[in-house]
């Protein structure tokens, strides 16, 4: 049991890194990103490429992939959300350019083969892959009948301290407080002298590193990195995080992935390997149900 | 006198027609002469069949290549139009209707994944087109495709050896070599390529006096699959089964291995490729597996196209290439002896089909035929990984 418990805090850490990110942005502009999860996808595969076809060190490759993953946060503003904010679109305008943007970049990873134009981003096309070996120290050791693998366990701090550190500069800092007064009332926000644009920007950059570095994260410790990890690993359970959590809150995105990492594992361990995910949906559909606004719904009136 | 030659060269010109169009109707030499001869073939080139699609496409181009620059069958051009289904079922559909009724291809090939199987060839049959599966091994392939009738489908051949052979031989083989006495599968139960797989596993256990502790089913879209590894090892089988898809058994052997068990993986199709073999790296040495088609072989249908698939790819082949590879020349032998018309596009599927069931070539899979159920009839290789990608030989079972 003990190292079932383990599996669920190392995912649930995964998934509330990623689900960070995901409300992060649904708090400041009432939109869900549906690009994230490729974002997700996109740090993993720069930090692979950079490793395997640029000869890069791990740990520089590491950062550029956050860095191109932050990247993308402007190219999702400025590409995606600011052309339909100008033209007061309807929320699922955005939703449905990223959900196309998302597709673009799986579609340019897919397409990274020997020889074609994305070899640079990508070497396998659709084929999973892993770190070479050697590529990053990952110490295993075995106590008191557990497997502790150095870079599962490294997951946990990380993310635990990104979040911690997300939360302090929300709460406390002139940046905090300007995205949060945009949360609240972009009109009003403009009226006193904050620059609106700028903060969704802004927004978009931490979403998205904290996605790429989710990406990283789950690709190294679990040994798959693949177009496909984004969409079929955290997309739709990222979304269920934030609504456990409550819609925009960022405690309740933390809380929210490490039940549902628990909720999962303790599924296969006392219920039976097949009805995980249905274990997992069906305490989100209780949860809406009997407390529609999430754990911490009551905070919906002051965002993020 | 002039007249007699003249006379002559008519009647030498009559002749030669007449020969012609006697080899027209029988089996001619340039017959199709500046004809092309339509091919389609659906396959997974993304999505979870990735892995095994791409393989698939360049075997058969190959075999294109080889065969146009050879002057073609009868003297015609293959011509072949490779469609990804992106692993999804309604995609391999639409892709293969439009194969049939708009590109009017004389045949297809695929689809890759035998779920998506399910959707296609019962589409072909009832369209009257040949179809052959080059890398479906699920159960109700051939011969009834319209599962659950019994009515055997009479346009669907399979070139790819079936999991009702494979995963048998291979149990068969290790139990015979190391007597294991426990062991648990796990499925992924969300596809019928990996589903069917486990229903064989199940089904042939008991027979090799193995125990089956558990059956551990998971999805395929699962992030992390630990906690389904850690409940595997945590009964400490001699045998973990994996029948599954993808990047997914290279997944399973790494955590199983890294949470310190040290037992046999056997498994299915699913491990045949060189992808699976060295995304396990050092975690897969040793897992086993039955294939139809094994590098190593050195017989010249074989040692021929592996030089040549080197040669155009810069990388060794594996099985889901040679199996595409055969299945282009399945078709085109089976064209060579169909008489077809090029103009009776409906007279010319049926043609070909009936030339395909008796279809008598040398492949690198071995010699080739097919059943009486259009599946393939050929010998078993037993491989295991080699833990750098690649995989050696252990047991070669003949055809019974």
């Amino acid at each position: 049991m003990g190292q079932q418990i383990l599996n669920a805090i190392f995912i649930g850490s995964i998934y509330a890194l990623f689900a960070v990110g995901y409300t992060l942005v649904f708090g400041v502009l009432d939109i869900l990103n549906l690009a994230h999860s490729a974002v997700f996808t996109l740090g993993a595969a720069v930090t692979y490429t950079l490793v395997v076809n640029h000869g890069q060190s791990f740990w520089l490759a590491c950062v550029l992939g956050i860095f191109v993953a932050a990247l993308m946060g402007l190219v999702i503003e400025y590409v995606c959300l600011r052309p339909l904010r100008r033209r007061r679109a309807p929320p699922i305008a955005a939703l449905i350019s990223t959900i196309g943007l998302a597709l673009i970049i799986i579609a340019a990873i897919e397409q990274g083969r020997p020889g074609t134009l994305f070899a640079w981003l990508w070497v396998d096309g659709a084929n999973p892959v892993t770190m070479p070996p050697g590529a990053f120290p990952n110490p295993t050791w075995h106590v008191a009948g557990l497997t502790l693998e150095g870079s599962k366990l490294a997951v946990i701090p990380i993310s635990l301290a990104l979040m911690l550190v997300l939360g302090y500069v929300m709460r406390s800092t002139q940046v905090g407080r300007g995205l949060r007064a945009v949360a609240e009332n972009p009109r009003a926000a403009r009226l006193m002298g904050i620059d609106v644009d700028r903060m969704i920007a802004l927004t978009l950059v931490i979403s998205s590193a904290l996605g790429g570095l989710a990406g990283i994260l789950f690709g190294v410790a679990l040994g798959d990195i693949s177009p496909y990890i984004g969409r079929d690993s955290v997309e739709v359970r990222g979304l269920a995080v934030i609504v456990l959590g409550g819609m925009g809150s960022i405690p309740g995105a933390v809380l929210g992935g490490y039940l549902l990492g628990l909720i999962e594992v303790l599924a296969v361990v006392l219920l039976g390997s097949n009805v995980r995910a249905g274990v997992a949906f069906a305490a989100l559909f209780l949860m809406l149900v009997l407390r529609p606004q999430g754990f911490f719904g009551a905070q919906l009136r002051e965002r993020i | 006198m002039r007249r007699l030659r003249l006379g002559s060269v008519l009647v030498a010109a009559i002749i030669a027609a007449a020969c012609g169009s006697a080899g027209g109707g029988g089996t001619p030499a340039n017959s199709y002469a500046g004809k092309t001869i339509k091919l389609g073939a659906v396959l997974s080139i993304t999505g979870a069949g990735g892995v095994y699609g791409p393989q698939s496409r360049d075997g058969m181009n190959l075999a294109v290549d080889q065969i146009n620059k050879a002057g073609g069958v009868n003297g015609a051009q293959i011509s072949l139009t490779v469609a990804d289904d992106a692993s999804l079922q309604s995609q391999s559909a639409q892709v293969a209707q439009t194969m049939i009724l708009s590109d009017q291809d004389l045949a297809l090939l695929g689809p890759t994944l035998s779920n998506s199987a399910v959707a296609v060839h019962p589409l072909a049959e009832q369209q009257k087109i040949p179809i052959l599966a080059v890398s479906t091994t699920g159960i109700n392939i051939v011969p009834n495709c319209n599962f659950p009738s019994t009515v055997a489908c009479r346009y669907v051949f399979r070139d790819s050896l079936g999991e009702e052979t494979a995963i048998p031989d291979n149990i068969q083989s290790y139990a015979s070599d190391a007597h294991p006495s426990t062991g648990v599968l796990l499925v992924a139960q969300d596809d019928k390529f990996s589903s069917d797989g486990g229903k064989i596993v199940e089904a042939n256990v008991a027979k090799y006096n193995i125990n089956l502790l558990k059956t551990i089913k998971f999805n395929k879209a699962e992030a992390d699959l630990s906690p389904y590894v850690t409940t595997a090892v945590g009964l400490h089988p001699d045998v973990i089964f994996i029948t599954s898809l993808g990047g997914i058994p290279a997944k399973i052997m790494i955590e199983a291995r890294k949470q310190g068990w040290q037992g046999q993986f056997l498994g299915g199709n699913g491990f045949n490729t060189a992808t699976v073999s060295k995304n396990a790296g050092a975690a897969g040495l040793g897992a086993r597996s039955a294939s139809a088609w094994y590098l190593g072989n050195s017989f010249p249908s074989n040692a021929d196209f592996v030089t040549a698939f080197k040669t155009a790819y810069g990388h060794d082949p594996d099985q889901f290439a040679a199996q595409g590879y055969t299945g282009i020349k399945i078709i085109a032998d089976a064209a060579k002896r169909a008489n077809l018309t090029f103009s009776d596009l409906a007279g010319d599927r049926d043609r070909l089909r009936a030339a395909m069931e008796t279809v008598n070539i040398q492949s690198p899979l071995g010699p080739f035929q097919f059943t009486s159920t259009h599946d393939v009839k050929q010998t078993v290789w037993v491989i295991k990984m080699d833990g750098q990608g690649g995989f050696t030989l252990v047991h070669e079972i003949k055809a019974s």
